[in-house]
């Protein structure tokens, strides 16, 4: 009995050190959970930022897709710049959760004109193209990001054909037309052709036993009968993709 | 000697039980702050991506352009996870609120309710920008 009051006494001293020991794992413990916690938060407000700059990219896009579409349908041809200007401003404007500012430089070269491109009169080959550069810089309380990146928009066709004669006058034209975006083949919405007979361009109906035919990957082939003396068949194609960009290509159609 | 030091001890004790009270108090009052920021900010984060999504090929701005209110609730209630009530508003550049109808799937009750903006741009070539304010919460 006396030796286990013995023992208790000599360790009285150590059972603190042992408590203690264990009170300040228990408090480290806890700051690093709340650490770690906090952590989180920070990360969700970079996600919420990555997914704002994100957003801000997707209307650039989209305004560009607005400004080509008005352009290239017998539009201003300043509407990119404008529009852009209109999207920056309004995005200063607005209260969100990040303080924004969106600078842009419309494309300027030997093709690119207040960034924007139409080129229609090279034979076989018609391009409808905007391009601007941009610099976002986006502010939370938290944190910042600045995002330099580029928009193109294009859409481009490529056409080629050739003609049978099928009695002395009247000719069974065939064309294939390949229609791009910036990504890769596309369908078209609408698709028109135009031939030339006697310096006069002729939109091509019904009349002309007129077949279009859709391969579902970009690529149609267009079969018609014109009544010409001619012996070479300029034609024209004109269409206008799903977002509503038109581009048209010209080529002549030689006797097989 | 260990009689004599005693009472010091027992100061220590008490300091450290008191420390040990006030760290609780001190963690204890963070913990539901940090969680409800982060819920909050997963919320709000999960409407972008949502508004985002259904903006990836002109969507959103082809439902506003239409006027199609009714089409815009439908397509949001597939796109947000099940469980979230949300209440769409769409005004013009002057801040003018363009929806005629309500553009909500439940009414929202005591929770903490999230609001997520954003920038659309209609692609058609008359230029059309709306600002969509998406408000969410997640049902009790």
């Amino acid at each position: 009995m006396r030796k286990i009051s013995t023992f208790r006494k000599d360790n009285s001293g150590q059972l603190l050190i042992v408590a203690a020991l264990v009170i300040a794992l228990l408090i480290s413990s806890t700051t690093v959970y709340v650490y770690e916690l906090g952590k989180e938060t920070e990360v969700t407000d970079t996600q919420r930022l990555d997914d704002f700059v994100f957003a801000i990219k997707q209307a650039t896009h989209n305004a560009m897709i607005s400004s080509l579409a008005n352009v290239s349908n017998e539009g201003n041809s300043v509407a990119l710049t404008t529009n852009l200007y209109k999207l920056a401003e309004i995005l200063r404007t607005m209260n969100h959760f990040a303080v924004c500012n969106l600078t842009f430089t419309p494309l300027n070269d030997s093709t690119y004109n207040s960034g924007v491109w139409l080129s229609w009169n090279t034979p076989g080959l018609g391009v409808t193209s905007a391009y601007s550069d941009f610099t976002l810089k986006a502010y939370t309380t938290e944190t910042s990001v600045e995002s330099n990146y580029a928009v193109n928009v294009t859409t481009e066709i490529m056409v080629n054909g050739f003609y049978t004669q099928l009695n002395s006058t009247e000719k069974l034209v065939n064309l294939t037309a390949v229609i791009y975006d910036e990504k890769g083949p596309v369908l078209a919405k609408n698709m028109s052709i135009q031939y030339e007979n006697a310096g006069e361009w002729l939109t091509v109906d019904s009349s002309n036993s007129l077949s279009i035919t859709d391969y579902g990957n970009g690529t149609y082939s267009v079969s018609f009968i014109v009544s010409t003396a001619s012996e070479t068949i300029p034609v024209s194609a004109h269409i206008f993709d799903l977002r509503n960009v038109y581009v048209r290509a010209n080529t002549t159609c030689f006797s097989t | 000697m260990r009689r004599e030091n005693a009472g010091q001890i027992r100061i220590l004790e008490a300091f450290f039980s008191a420390l040990v009270i006030f760290s609780a108090f001190a963690v204890s009052s963070n913990i539901p702050v940090s969680q409800n920021v982060s819920r909050s900010s997963d919320l709000a984060s999960i409407g972008m991506q949502a508004l985002i999504k259904l903006d990836f090929d002109g969507s959103l701005g082809r439902y506003i352009d239409d006027g199609n209110w009714t089409g815009l609730r439908e397509v949001l209630g597939v796109v947000l996870p099940e469980g979230t009530s949300f209440n769409l508003t769409v005004y013009n550049e002057q801040m003018v609120q363009l929806n005629s109808a309500v553009i909500s799937n439940s009414e929202f009750g005591s929770q903490t309710v999230t609001c997520a903006e954003y920038i659309c741009v209609s692609q058609r070539s008359a230029f059309h920008s709306y600002i969509v304010r998406l408000y969410l919460a997640m049902a009790a």
